[in-house]
């Protein structure tokens, strides 16, 4: 009778210390692999007392397959903008309005009320930048602020170019050169991004993402790249420059937003909040080496980056969101996409 | 007299052994010697160093992902290796009959079904499960893993029980050994090598798997392979190949074991 009272009551509480330690919190992070910055979570974990698990995944369409399905445990996803109104349009995500959270007093004007979340109810910026062009100007000379140098390649650079191969960033970038809007399905355009892109990369290097790299080891002398890589280049060798072209750029951004079946939806809304705030916001740049779009954090990052021209967007410059576009205009683009691969 | 037939004679065959093995090896190889670069870059060589390695050591994503790994390897290999010893065993020790073949095909199917489709039905079937039990642990990676290990483990072992000499089981039994006693003294000391050298295919097929793992995987359930994954979309540096070099070692030492297991003169 003892030994079996002495069971019950070890066994209750065993049970009694394991509901104690679920309450003390846990957080399940869903996000981009090498992206999440470990001293960020250290920092958090202590603050709240929370314990967070970060897992990894490799792209956009994983990511949304596996949270479709539900049953998958994670409270926190980082989708990147284009594919953030899907997911808000299949109510996979909470509305936390983050935009009404107290650290939202700390987003940049421009990031204030997106196109892919108007009035920021679902998601608040992790890491945000442009794509552009990185240049070795000790060996180009020339403005370096303009597409003319990727799809009208000049004798310096010429078998020297590359263009990373992401296909709606490359298309609207024809289509700016052209006059175009994002997503336009104009014939007229279309047809002149087409033979653009088909002539111009007969004077590219090569279509990859290994820009680090090969920008490094001189490989390629000018590449279409994303700015917190090109940062990194220009780290290891001063003559890299990054030209944002004057005919209009991308912007995009990873967004943080909970999900609609999360277990730990407060502790969920805590990070959100947390991640706004401007010392933390510069702890996951200074680990991923892109911006976050939060005022004042310019002051917490690393020297390398506190005043690095990459992150910068130059007053007055032609900006637009990357979107996903209609799915008959992608149609178009893919076929485009397809005749430049080949 | 006409010579022999002998394939090492054939012109370019050389050439052509020399070309396969410098394409197989030689980007391993270059994996390994820039673990040891003392530089960030990839292509640069910049002096020798064990920084990344120490890196890696450091890195407790890293260290928990592999043990991880090796805690889904070790009871899969095990379950599966169970399974296929008694599958080998029911499909080798009796009388041929109708259905016996389709039992084959049934059991190595899983070697035939490309990695993606048991993927993507491991997740929706899994994710209806875990929404039922709300159980979201280790467990399903540990039943999917050992669920395709089954085929690797049950080939060599099937292999090994046919190559045996029936004759001295039925002596086992002629001198009154019951089935029990007769697999036990006979079949099994005769099965071991094929059953270890099934355990270490099916711990090194659980050790590697990316896909179905990637699609399985519940929160804070990263193995090391998914971790390598994860770490492309930004810069890689040497420390994904000091971690790769572990990683073959691992690889490396296990199948040794196998070999040498499977060689000792019985």
């Amino acid at each position: 009778m003892k030994i079996r009272t002495a069971l019950l009551s070890a066994a209750a509480a065993l049970l009694a210390s394991t509901s104690v330690t679920f309450a003390a919190g846990e957080l399940n992070i869903y996000n981009w692999g090498n992206y999440t910055s470990p001293e960020l979570i250290k920092k958090f974990e202590t603050t709240y007392d929370v314990k967070v698990t970060v897992t990894d995944y490799d792209s956009n369409d994983t990511a949304l397959a596996k949270i479709r399905q539900g049953g998958h445990g994670f409270d926190i996803a980082v989708p990147s903008q284009n594919y953030l109104p899907i997911w808000i349009q299949e109510g996979l995500l909470l509305e936390t309005n983050p935009g009404q959270m107290e650290n939202a007093k700390n987003l940049l004007p421009e990031w204030k009320d997106p196109v892919f979340d108007p009035g920021r109810k679902f998601s608040v910026p992790w890491q945000l930048g442009t794509i552009g062009v990185a240049v070795r100007t000790d060996i180009f000379k020339g403005d370096i602020n303009t597409w003319d140098i990727v799809f009208n390649v000049p004798a310096e650079l010429k078998g020297k170019m590359n263009v990373v191969p992401e296909m709606n960033d490359v298309i609207f970038a024809a289509i700016a050169y052209h006059g175009g809007t994002n997503c336009t399905n104009d014939l007229d355009v279309l047809k002149k991004v087409r033979d653009t892109l088909v002539n111009a990369k007969k004077d590219w290097i090569s279509m990859d993402y290994g820009v680090i790299e090969k920008m490094g080891s001189g490989d390629f002398l000018a590449s279409v790249d994303w700015n917190g890589s090109v940062l990194r280049q220009r780290l290891a060798n001063p003559n890299i420059h990054y030209g944002l072209p004057k005919e209009g750029f991308i912007l995009w951004s990873d967004t943080l937003a909970v999900l609609k079946d999360a277990k730990n939806v407060e502790n969920a809304k805590l990070f959100q909040n947390f991640i706004m705030d401007p010392e933390n916001a510069a702890i996951i740049s200074a680990f991923a080496r892109y911006a976050n779009g939060i005022a004042g954090s310019d002051a917490f990052l690393p020297a390398d980056m506190k005043d690095a021209p990459e992150l910068k967007i130059p007053e007055g410059s032609k900006v637009t969101y990357s979107v996903a576009c209609p799915p008959e205009v992608s149609e178009l683009y893919t076929k485009i996409w397809t005749e430049v691969m080949k | 007299m006409a010579r022999q037939f002998n394939i090492r004679n054939q012109t370019g065959f050389t050439v052509i052994a020399i070309g396969c093995f410098v394409a197989l090896y030689l980007p391993i190889i270059v994996l390994v010697a820039f673990s040891f670069n003392a530089n960030t870059s990839l292509g640069n060589w910049g002096g020798f160093s064990l920084q990344w390695y120490a890196k890696a050591w450091s890195n407790e994503a890293v260290i928990d992902a592999t043990l991880r790994s090796l805690q889904i390897a070790v009871v899969a290999a095990i379950f599966s290796t169970t399974a296929a010893t008694m599958a080998a065993l029911a499909t080798t020790r009796t009388e041929g009959y109708r259905g016996l073949m389709l039992k084959y095909a049934f059991l190595n199917v899983p070697l035939m079904i490309p990695e993606i489709v048991t993927a993507v039905a491991l997740l929706i079937f899994f994710a209806q499960v875990k929404i039922w039990t709300g159980y979201t642990g280790l467990g399903y990676l540990m039943a999917a893993h050992t669920a395709f290990c089954i085929p690797f483990a049950y080939l060599p072992i099937r292999a090994r029980l046919e190559g045996m000499d029936l004759t001295l089981e039925r002596a086992a039994a002629d001198l009154y050994a019951t089935p029990w006693k007769a697999f036990r003294y006979i079949t099994l000391p005769l099965l071991w090598p094929g059953i270890l050298a099934g355990l270490m295919l099916a711990f090194v097929i659980s050790l590697d798997d990316v896909v179905i793992t990637n699609f399985v995987k519940s929160a804070g359930q990263e193995t090391l392979p998914t971790y390598m994954l994860g770490q492309l979309r930004r810069t890689i540096t040497p420390e994904m190949n000091a971690i790769s070099t572990v990683f073959l070692l691992l690889s490396i030492g296990v199948v040794a074991i196998f070999f040498f297991v499977t060689n000792k003169k019985t």
